[in-house]
């Protein structure tokens, strides 16, 4: 049964948290009574798969001798300081919005994740608080079938490769950022040597691992910048509009009122812009109309045109 | 992760919490940690054959199994194992995320405490690579929205239409504050269609109170998977456009995408007129063709009617 494994694995957590110093592996096994009556292959398998079963966990186990004579001699402790959460202590209100953190991620994985740190701050006290904010439902959902992997990686620093508009890439995911319900990963493309975003909903193939972990060390990114890189792209310009009554919602508290001619029923607004905005303007239909400049204005009613026109051609 | 590593991990974090807790009572512990009851019984068997190397009775952790019986856990002669283990990498990230989605539905209020806890967890455990955005409306909306669901107050909102479409008035009994997708939403009972109805955040302009109160009408449909799903009365349609729209494949809920010599023939269904002539006047000459046919003529008519109130511009 698996109990007698946890129950294997705690001990020598604690064993190791107790230790003074490195303790040999051979005192180990005599220690701790899930290795007795095991011969020494058996145990040295054994050993092996819940030294790495620990780290995986998070357990900070050191390797290392404290004798200088011999320092081949190694041994295994766990310090304390690497171990123990720091004190932390929050508020009323951090609490409450700490409390609705573990009903956030819609994906599995990262739901356990979530919950398992906040069992961590009750054990440490804290009492993240899931009742106080019922009025907010927030959601968190990755349905993108390259997401699981890539997160992974992203944690573990693996370098991965994976087909992405056609092409193979090499990769070293750095980053990854959740906009207007589309995961994004960011990174170097060691095919390239540049930094490049993909959007994970384009990966074209599994995210394969093609190195160890710790490969690289992702250097600080800024997210505003990137996430500027995301939006869409294209010149700035500022325009004035005329919007009929209560259209064009968004358009009219962007912009500000101007005293500009419009027509009946349509009042005047300076607007600015980023991007294609003339596909916009359009899907307003008679709802918005460029005043100025003259060059936006023609391209606009050039949009309409085609769209008019269209079954006609 | 294995199931015994998950105990591992549990009971790393349980023998610090009961210890913290002092004395816990047995639902709302296996609540708290996400197990059953009996999983939680498991893990106290197992706890209570742990402890300092020696294994001699007085070096085990002792579990008052008595009271264990009457419902009340008790542990002691655990104080080596005080202090939970610090946040993996994984948790440590999946928390930062969670928490970024909450500020994004928060009002400056409550973002002020998002925004010191994260710093808080940071400052024990960097994770800096992850970024959640959403589109969520205004400060002021989600205020006003956030006191009337907790008020229980009748609101009227200012809620934008379609382009080419009025702003509506609907006045509602706000019941959740919600995200989806990247969206913040308001999920409430519209007085007015007597029904459940979900409004995004960011088409509302205003929330203007009316001063009566509502009494609970238990809860909506779960806003969960599918909520955006077609209705019964939506109609399919058949859209090509060029290369350069391949992207509405990727912003909608689509039936299905096909190559075609010219660009792509995208399969959707549409329930909201006003919505898809909107589409259609966005794409303009993007669009190679549409079946059936007469789909398009609402959205040609309102090309036309602005080109004519183009022209008209031109005579002032």
């Amino acid at each position: 049964m698996s109990d007698g494994k946890s129950e294997r694995l705690l001990n020598l957590t604690i064993c190791l948290l107790m230790a003074r110093h490195f303790i040999s592996k051979q005192d180990v096994r005599r220690t701790i009574e899930g290795y007795r009556g095991l011969d020494d292959a058996a145990f040295n398998r054994l050993f092996e798969r819940d030294k790495d079963e620990l780290r995986e966990l998070g357990v900070p186990l050191s390797v290392g001798s404290d004798d200088p004579l011999f320092p081949d001699d190694v041994g295994y402790r766990i310090l304390r300081k690497d171990f123990e959460l720091p004190p932390l202590s929050f508020e009323p209100a951090e609490l409450a919005v700490l409390g609705l953190a573990s009903s956030v991620w819609d994906a599995a994985t990262q739901a356990d994740e979530a919950k398992s740190a906040l069992a961590k701050l009750r054990a440490a006290g804290a009492d993240p608080d899931p009742g106080r904010m019922a009025c907010l439902a927030p959601n968190l959902s990755a349905k993108e079938p390259a997401f699981a992997a890539m997160w992974q990686a992203m944690l573990d620093r693996v370098e991965v490769s994976f087909d992405y508009h056609g092409k193979r890439r090499s990769y070293q995911p750095w980053a990854m950022t959740h906009r207007q319900g589309a995961w994004y990963v960011y990174g170097r493309d060691l095919g390239v040597g540049q930094p490049r975003i993909y959007r994970l909903g384009r990966v074209e193939s599994d995210v394969e691992a093609v190195s160890g972990k710790g490969a690289f060390e992702p250097p600080e990114v800024d997210f505003e910048a990137l996430l500027a890189q995301i939006e869409p792209k294209g010149p700035e310009g500022a325009a004035v509009v005329a919007i009929r009554g209560e259209e064009a919602g968004p358009l009219r508290r962007s912009g500000t009122p101007v005293d500009a001619p419009a027509p009946p029923g349509y009042s005047a607004y300076r607007i600015s812009y980023a991007g294609d905005v003339v596909a916009e303007l359009a899907s307003h239909g008679a709802g918005v109309l460029v005043l100025d400049p003259p060059q936006l204005r023609q391209a606009v009613v050039d949009h309409l045109a085609a769209m008019a026109g269209e079954g006609e051609r | 992760m294995t199931a015994s590593s998950d105990q591992v991990t549990r009971l790393l974090s349980l023998v610090p919490y009961l210890q913290t807790v002092g004395e816990a009572g047995l639902d709302e512990t296996a609540e708290r940690f996400g197990v059953s009851r009996k999983q939680l019984l498991r893990d106290l068997n197992v706890i209570w054959y742990c402890g300092l190397p020696g294994g001699y009775p007085g070096d085990l952790i002792e579990v008052d199994f008595d009271s264990v019986a009457e419902g009340v856990i008790r542990l002691s002669n655990a104080e080596f194992l005080s202090r939970p283990m610090r946040f993996t990498p994984d948790e440590a990230y999946a928390l930062l995320a969670a928490l970024q989605d909450i500020r994004e539905l928060a009002d400056a209020e409550s973002r002020a405490a998002v925004d010191s806890a994260i710093a808080k967890l940071g400052a024990v455990q960097a994770s800096g690579g992850v970024a959640v955005r959403a589109r969520a409306g205004s400060d002021e909306v989600r205020a006003a929205l956030r006191e009337a669901v907790e008020g229980r107050r009748v609101v009227t909102l200012v809620y934008d239409a379609q382009p080419g479409q009025a702003a509506t008035r609907p006045t509602v009994e706000p019941y959740v504050i919600a995200s989806r997708d990247g969206y913040g939403y308001l999920q409430a009972w519209s007085i007015g269609a007597e029904a459940w109805r979900t409004y995004r955040l960011d088409r509302i302009s205003a929330v203007e109170a009316t001063g009566e109160m509502y009494d609970w009408r238990g809860q909506p449909e779960p806003f969960g998977a599918g909520w955006l799903d077609q209705r019964a009365d939506a109609a399919l349609v058949k859209l090509e456009v060029k290369n350069s729209a391949h992207w509405i494949t990727e912003y909608f809920p689509i039936v299905a995408a096909k190559r075609t010599r010219r660009g792509w023939l995208v399969t959707m269904r549409v329930a909201d007129p006003a919505w898809w002539r909107a589409l259609l006047l966005r794409l303009g000459g993007e669009v190679l063709s549409v079946d059936p046919p007469d789909a398009a003529a609402s959205a040609r008519e309102a090309a036309r009617e602005a080109l004519a109130a183009y022209e008209a511009l031109a005579d002032v």
